[in-house]
């Protein structure tokens, strides 16, 4: 099911605890899978039935940021879980870590 | 003066050193020497009321005694030193040696250093401290905005929101936030006992060490004053993430950092992660501000080492504390001291929206830091100790707030008066000992000394 990201946004997977944050992505459509079930916006529930694949099952990291190949889309994981987060079909990434700022 | 500072020719510099050391289960001793300055001479003296207050208005005094305080924190340490270990060294001025080497200057609700800000929100005001550039990436997500946030629309955007929810989203989002609310209920500490391991068994005679992962001002301060009593410092950094602060005014990195060893590994391999693990077996004292869950993801937990180390301490220094949900907020020293309470008691003693002093929880933090560390490693160690920068200036606040409006402003009044009698300093620094090392200039020296392999 195709849905658009609004910076903000929250989202949950059907299937774990993974629960993640949109930092940012382009306006469109998404397709986005946690544990291989589309995730859950708002306070939608999951389907009856729904279950974490194994073959999707990589884990997602509390505080981590997962971005797309060109890093055009960015989520952050506020909560962990089991489940892979899959974008479009592609898995995604972890960004590299904030660089620390010079002076406070 | 408070309730408890029954001698009235007592300073509060000593009852503050007084009523920290009763908390570390220690009796003061009657020799103990510290400042006998009016705390509002201590805050003129400091150099920090120079640095709060509109930038086209006059300085500003702080009604609770933060600069004596410091005073008092860096007594209540020499008190269990060596004597002459800090000669020369004043707590209060070391609130102010960072303005001082960076020419910093009041800037009313913005930080000196500029990364901080009070706004009104749509009901009430929050600080949003943008340290780092990226922060600025996640404005859009924070405000729920559409499209990019036009530079001059933050103001705005902040002010059609509720505080609540900025702080609630902010935190989710790492970002630095927090409300500008009244001092809480009094804390019932400045620190936290984490868990308990064994003592140290044997009693080998070497030097003390420490291991330093902090960065930026509160933990380098830490360890640089236990250098001064006698400790071999080691300062770990990833060569991806180094210390932040080597990338700003490298004076005031010199200062806090002159004298260390700097070790680089990469916990990003498994060879670093060993000797990173390695590293924290040989030491005495580990310091460390890293969010505890970013540790455990290296495979480094804090509460396993500690029981399983005897002798070890462990010093957490967070922006608010461990534990679920604060462990995961982001802070720095300025809007760690409005969470506190800072700003708002600020505004009611001078009617300004104003930041008080520089990143004043970071030095505050850092000398309760050092003497949270050097107590517990006289005992034995075998202690993890977490101090919150919001905690430790909330804890300040609370050791001799004004009762009611009325006294509040009776108190800035008199205090104010008595600053302009005595002058009000500009903020000054001691000159650095020496230049501090590169990045992992000292990794196969102290490694290859430590017989941990490359």
């Amino acid at each position: 099911m195709a849905v658009a990201l609004k910076a903000g946004a929250k989202l949950k997977s059907a299937v774990c605890d993974t629960q993640l944050m949109v930092v940012k992505a382009p306006a469109g459509e998404y397709d986005i899978r946690c544990g291989g079930v589309d995730m859950l916006a708002g306070t939608a529930t999951a389907p009856e039935g729904a279950q974490l694949d194994p073959a999707q099952a990589g884990g997602t990291l509390i505080g981590k940021r997962y971005v797309d190949a060109e890093e055009k889309v960015e989520l952050l994981c506020t909560k962990g879980g089991k489940g892979s987060v899959v974008l479009n079909g592609v898995a995604m990434e972890i960004k590299q870590a904030k660089q620390l700022p010079s002076s406070d | 003066m408070p309730a408890d500072a029954q001698d009235s020719s007592e300073s509060t510099a000593a009852a503050y050193a007084a009523r920290l050391l009763r908390s570390l289960g220690l009796i003061p001793s009657p020799t103990l020497y510290a400042p006998r300055e009016h705390p509002a001479m201590a805050w003129a003296a400091s150099g920090l009321m120079e640095l709060t207050g509109l930038s086209d208005g006059p300085p500003q005094m702080c009604p609770v005694p933060l600069a004596a305080c410091a005073d008092g924190a860096l007594a209540a340490l020499a008190s269990l030193a060596p004597e002459g270990s800090f000669d020369g060294l004043s707590g209060a001025r070391l609130l102010g040696e960072r303005a001082a080497i960076m020419d910093l200057h009041r800037a009313g609700a913005v930080s000196p250093g500029g990364a901080c800000r009070l706004y009104r929100a749509g009901d009430g005001w929050i600080a949003l401290n943008l340290a780092r550039d990226e922060d600025r990436q996640v404005l859009p997500a924070w405000l729920q905005l559409e499209d990019a946030l036009a530079p001059d629309a933050l103001p705005q955007m902040i002010a059609a929101r509720r505080s609540h929810e900025l702080v609630e989203q902010g935190r989710l989002l790492g970002l630095a936030v927090a409300a500008d609310d009244a001092p809480g209920p009094k804390p019932k500490g400045w620190f936290a006992l984490g868990v308990e391991g064994k003592p140290r068994q044997s009693s080998k005679r070497r030097a003390l060490r420490v291991v330093d992962l902090s960065s930026l001002w509160a933990g380098p301060l830490c360890s640089h004053l236990l250098q001064r009593l006698g400790a071999e410092v080691i300062k770990v950094e990833s060569p991806a993430r180094p210390d932040g602060a080597r990338a700003g005014h490298p004076g005031f990195f010199d200062l806090l950092n002159a004298g260390k060893k700097c070790v680089a590994v990469d916990p990003r391999d498994e060879s670093g992660r060993r000797q990173l693990r390695a590293l924290i077996a040989g030491a005495d004292i580990v310091i460390e501000g890293s969010r505890p869950r970013g540790l455990r993801q290296l495979g480094i937990d804090a509460e396993v080492l500690v029981r399983d180390t005897p002798g070890l301490t462990w010093i957490a220094i967070s922006g608010h504390g461990r534990g679920e949900p604060q462990e995961n907020w982001v802070a720095y020293g300025d809007d760690a001291g409005v969470a506190a309470g800072l700003s708002h008691l600020m505004y009611r003693a001078t009617g300004h929206h104003l930041i008080c002093g520089d990143a004043i929880a970071d030095p505050l933090a850092g000398l309760h830091a050092a003497l949270a560390a050097w107590v517990s490693h006289i005992n034995g160690g075998g202690r993890l100790l977490s101090l919150a920068l919001s905690g430790v200036v909330a804890h300040c606040i609370a050791f001799d707030l004004p009762g009611s409006e009325g006294a509040l402003r009776e108190r800035q009044q008199q205090w104010t008066a008595l600053a302009h009698e005595s002058g009000v300093s500009k903020p000054r620094t001691r000159p650095p000992s020496g230049h501090a090392s590169a990045l992992g200039a000292d990794t196969s020296a102290v490694l290859a000394g430590l017989g941990i392999a490359c």
